[in-house]
This record gives C-alpha cells, structure tokens and sequence, in this order.
C-alpha cells in the first residue's frame, strides 16, 4: 500500500512537473502555473508546493497527512509564446478534476497538446505584417506608410523566425529582426519619399516589442511573485534594448538623424 | 469629436490585437472574440483621448475593459482569460512613446549642448507615459480577477437576466 502510493507520487510528481515547465516556457504567469499544479494535484489527493525559478520549477508533492512523497525539479527549454499549450494545459486540469482522468491518460493528452501545430508560417507572416500596419494606423500613419510597415514587419519576421532556427541567443535574433525591418522602413527615407520619419521607424519594428513577458512581470509583480516578475521585466528591457540596438544600427547605415 | 476616425482606428486594433494572436498561437476559436475585444479596447483608449483624457488614463479603461470581457469570454470560449486578454491589449502598447523614449537615451549619451535639458525632460517624461501605461494595462487586465477575488474565471458565476 505504501509502496504504491510512493510510486503513484513518483508519476504524478514527473507530470506536473512536465505541466509546470511547459506553461513557464509558453509565457504563463506564476499564479496560473502554480494554481493549475495544484489543481492537477488536488484532483489526485495530493497536496503540491511549488517554487518558480525564472529557469526551473521545483516541486515537492505531500500526501493528505502532509508529509512528503515526493520532490523534484525540472530545468525548461528555450522559452517563448504558445497560448495554445496554455489553454490546453488549462482545459486538461478542469477535464481531470471533473472527469477523473488516470494520470496515465492525462500524460497521453499532455503529450497530444505539445505535438499540436502552429499556424502556417505564411498566415503567421501575413497577419503579423497586417497587425503592423494596424498600429501604424492607430498612430496616424497615411497608406504608403502602412504599405512600408506591413513590407518591414514581413521581412523582419522571416529574419527572426530564420534566426531562431538557427538558434541564435534570442536577444540576437530580435536584434537582427529589428535591423532588416528598419532598413526596409529606411530605405524608403532615404529614397527621398515624403514620409513621417516617426511612423515608419516606430511602427515597423511593434512586432518585435515583448509584449507578454511585460504584461507577465507586471502581473507577477502584483501577485507578489516579486523576484519572478523582475526577471521577466529586465528580461523585456534588454528585448527592448535589442529592438533599439536594431535601430540605430540602420540610422547609422543610412545616416539618418 | 471625430468619431469616423475613432471607429476606424478601433476597426484596426482588432485586426492587431488577431496579428499578434496569430504570433502567440492562440487557440482558433478565439481569433474573434480577439478581434472583438481589441476593438472595444481602442474604441475606449482612443475616444477617451479624443476628449482629451490622459493617455494612461484612457489606456487603463481600454484594458480593465478587456479584462471585463476576459471573463464572459474565458466561459464561452472556454479559454483562461489571459489567452484573451493579453493579445487584445497590445495594440495599446504605446509603441511610439517606447521608441522616443530609447531615442532620447541614446541622445542623452551625447556631448552636452543647449538643447540638452530639453531632451532630458522629453525623454523622461516619454519614459514615465511608456512605463504608466504598461502597469496600466497589466492593471487592467487584473483587476476583474482581483475585484472578484477568485483564482480562477471558472469560480466566476455569470448572472444572465
């Protein structure tokens, strides 16, 4: 009896920890990965400790009695963006608590989530390129520097998405993406088109801008999660240090002031 | 007010708050609810603007607003609300102001001239707007969460009438 508990711990332990590591690396905030841990957890009668690590998330799993049958740590992969792994995630833990899933069918279901696909990459092109001219809009922006945006947020992206391919350092590869996509919007300048100098440098390199881990740093912030969420905001500045390094690079280049 | 310009703008924020939905991997089922919430949220932000309130003002009202409708939206769509929430308020991100504000520091690394302190004040307070309107918006999107007092939208009853 006591041995099968142990073991049980043991599998349960190994999953949510694979729970927790894919939500941190897909851009969830603290109090989300720590709640769906212990939701997974409760359902199974275990009570979960969590400690989130900018990098790895630690756990410890506690029988009803609350002594401990369980620790372990888990490192996570590169980190990025991937909403559907979250809500995924989300839906699975509320499908285990309300159907009782075995943990042996929920590893089966997390396994199914991480393998579902992202968009096309042309879709992923075309609407982010669209996004871009949106703001340029929101900012004033006249047709011909939306058409400049929406060309510069095109060629930007192709060159982030091939460097993370590569497996640059990430601040690189948004470095190299804000320096195409603002040599684009430059070349135009330089042609002598009479353009608003602001809307297209600024507007084209939006794409770039670290949007979740800010929001997250903020909301981690709140939550009291206070180490976590200045990670992620220093971790947003030196992004936003990359986009402007970017830049400035293509002012020089084209010398521009 | 301008209110063709305003509806046209928010018609835009939709269609960005779906671009980055799109980047972010959203679920597929959620691209209109996006569309409709990015729409809302510049609606808001740039009619508030229009009558001339603060821009950090008028941001924090377009995203508590998106943070309202998170949660109708988390139910129907059966979403956690951030999944929504947070790509409808980045058309919000102020952008403009993030790059000025880089500008100025780079100026500022320069030799000190007559306009300096000109650039040193623009730069602040671009900085200052940039950093308020961020919090703003994180702010935003929590508060139906923490007004409730619920860890998850799932305990959220919505009340039909």
């Amino acid at each position: 009896m006591e041995t099968t508990k142990k073991s049980e711990a043991k599998e349960l332990g190994a999953l949510l920890l694979d729970v927790g590591v894919s939500l941190l690396s897909s851009g969830a905030s603290c109090s989300r990965i720590r709640i769906t841990m212990r939701r997974f957890a409760a359902a199974y009668d275990y009570q979960a400790h969590v400690s989130i690590a900018p990098k790895s998330i630690s756990l410890t799993l506690n029988d009803e009695a609350d002594s401990p049958l369980f620790n372990g740590m888990l490192s996570t992969p590169a980190q990025g963006v991937n909403f559907k792994t979250i809500s995924g995630i989300s839906r699975l833990s509320w499908d285990t608590v309300e159907n009782g899933l075995s943990i042996q069918e929920v590893k089966d279901e997390l396994q199914k989530l991480l393998n579902l696909p992202h968009y096309p990459r042309l879709v992923i092109l075309l609407f982010v390129s669209l996004a871009g001219s949106a703001f340029c809009f929101s900012f004033g922006g006249k047709p011909i520097e939306l058409l400049i945006t929406f060309g510069a947020t095109f060629c930007g992206l192709f060159i982030r998405q091939e460097a993370v391919k590569k497996k640059f350092n990430p601040y690189i590869c948004v470095f190299f993406g804000s320096l195409v996509a603002s040599l684009f919007a430059g070349a135009f300048i330089k042609a002598g088109l009479n353009i608003n100098f602001e809307h297209a440098f600024a507007t084209s390199v939006l794409f770039l801008i670290p949007g979740v881990p800010l929001i997250n740093s903020f909301t981690d912030l709140i939550d009291g999660n206070i180490l976590n969420g200045l990670v992620r905001g220093i971790n947003a500045l030196m992004f936003a240090m990359a986009i402007a390094f970017g830049l400035l690079l293509a002012m020089l280049i084209y010398n521009l002031k | 007010m301008d209110l063709m310009l305003v509806l046209s703008k928010a018609f835009w924020c939709g269609w960005g708050a779906i671009g980055f939905g799109i980047l972010f991997n959203v679920p597929p089922r959620t691209l209109f609810a996006l569309w409709i919430g990015g729409a809302i949220g510049g609606f808001l932000k740039f009619t508030l603007l229009q009558l001339t309130v603060g821009v950090v003002f008028a941001s924090f009202v377009g995203a508590t607003a998106v943070g309202m409708l998170s949660i109708p939206i988390a139910h129907f769509r059966h979403v956690p609300p951030m999944i929504f929430a947070i790509p409808a308020v980045i058309p919000m991100i102020p952008g403009v102001f993030a790059y000025r504000t880089m500008l100025g520091l780079i100026k500022l690394t320069g030799a000190i001239g007559p306009d300096y302190t000109t650039i040193m004040s623009d730069t602040v307070n671009n900085g200052v707007k940039t950093l308020f309107i961020i919090m703003s918006l994180a702010l935003g999107v929590s508060v139906p969460m923490h007004v409730m007092r619920q860890e998850s939208a799932k305990n959220i009853r919505l009340k039909i009438k």
